[in-house]
């Protein structure tokens, strides 16, 4: 069985490019599933098997930040791994992500070829 | 910092990464000028250490070539994907504007973007705020990216 990602971001146009780098990348997605904003993200967590959560941080509603601390007290789903894909990329906010769980993060702009090394070793 | 270099690096490498598109810049003005007839325009906020605004101003023929090669489809008009794509290419730039900055010690936060869609609008900024805005060139049509900001240190 394929694995299940997450989209997490404000923007359409971002979801829709993440998705295409994905397949352009040769990862292999059972379901692309997204949300626009950490509420909707935990609501999807709560609803459908994710494997792999990609998240923005600047958002409304809910950020990043929260969302990883919202998703860090739920144990259902607190264990799946989450990379961050956004244009900050200051060591104080990635530096936060990390300790709140995210496994590394993603800078925008990025290529194929970057969500390839970073998500590929979790294929 | 030279901040119009910066305007153009951050730019260019938005373009090229992302749609695969080598724009022409134009020389970067720094004061009034250059301004172009724009169809929309999208705007993020700029906090802590520098404090202004950045925007994309598009004509509506170029805000839709620039997303229709984002999400590689045709697109005919103004629609919310357009306002989507042209944001995400305005919080793009200021995110590697932010990086410049903080290469010079200055510390940066990002507002959610915002667009504008209409042919009667204009943006200021605050009053006394420096203005750098950089001319480019896609496809033959000429957008804008212009920087207002304040440093407040």
């Amino acid at each position: 069985m394929g694995k299940n990602v997450l989209l997490v971001d404000d923007s359409s146009t971002m979801r829709k490019i993440v998705g295409r780098s994905l397949r352009q990348a040769g990862l292999d997605f059972d379901n692309i599933f997204e949300a626009a904003d950490g509420l909707e993200a935990l609501d999807v967590l709560d609803k459908e098997q994710v494997d792999i959560v990609l998240s923005d941080i600047n958002m409304p509603n809910m950020d990043g930040i929260s969302f990883l601390r919202e998703k860090q007290g739920r144990d259902a789903v607190k264990d799946i791994p989450v990379f961050m894909i956004s244009t900050e990329t200051g060591d104080d906010i990635i530096g936060e992500a990390k300790s709140l769980g995210a496994l590394g993060a993603i800078k925008k702009p990025f290529t194929p070829d970057k969500v390839n090394e970073v998500l590929g070793p979790l294929m | 910092m030279d901040v119009g270099k910066a305007i153009v690096e951050a730019t260019r490498e938005v373009f090229s990464t992302m749609l695969m598109v080598e724009l022409d810049a134009g020389t970067p003005i720094e004061g009034k000028g250059g301004d172009v007839d724009s169809n929309i325009t999208s705007m993020l906020g700029l906090g802590k250490d520098i404090r202004g605004m950045l925007a994309v101003h598009c004509p509506a023929g170029v805000a839709k070539d620039i997303t229709g090669t984002f999400l590689g489809m045709e697109v005919e008009e103004i629609d919310e994907d357009v306002k989507d794509a042209i944001g995400e290419i305005a919080n793009m730039v200021a995110g590697n504007l932010k990086i410049a900055f903080a290469e010079v010690g200055k510390d940066i936060e990002l507002a959610i973007p915002t667009s504008i869609v209409g042919s009667s609008f204009r943006t200021s900024g605050m009053f006394g705020a420096q203005r750098f805005a950089v001319p480019f060139t896609m496809d033959g049509a000429v957008f804008l990216i212009e920087l207002k900001y304040m440093d407040t240190e």
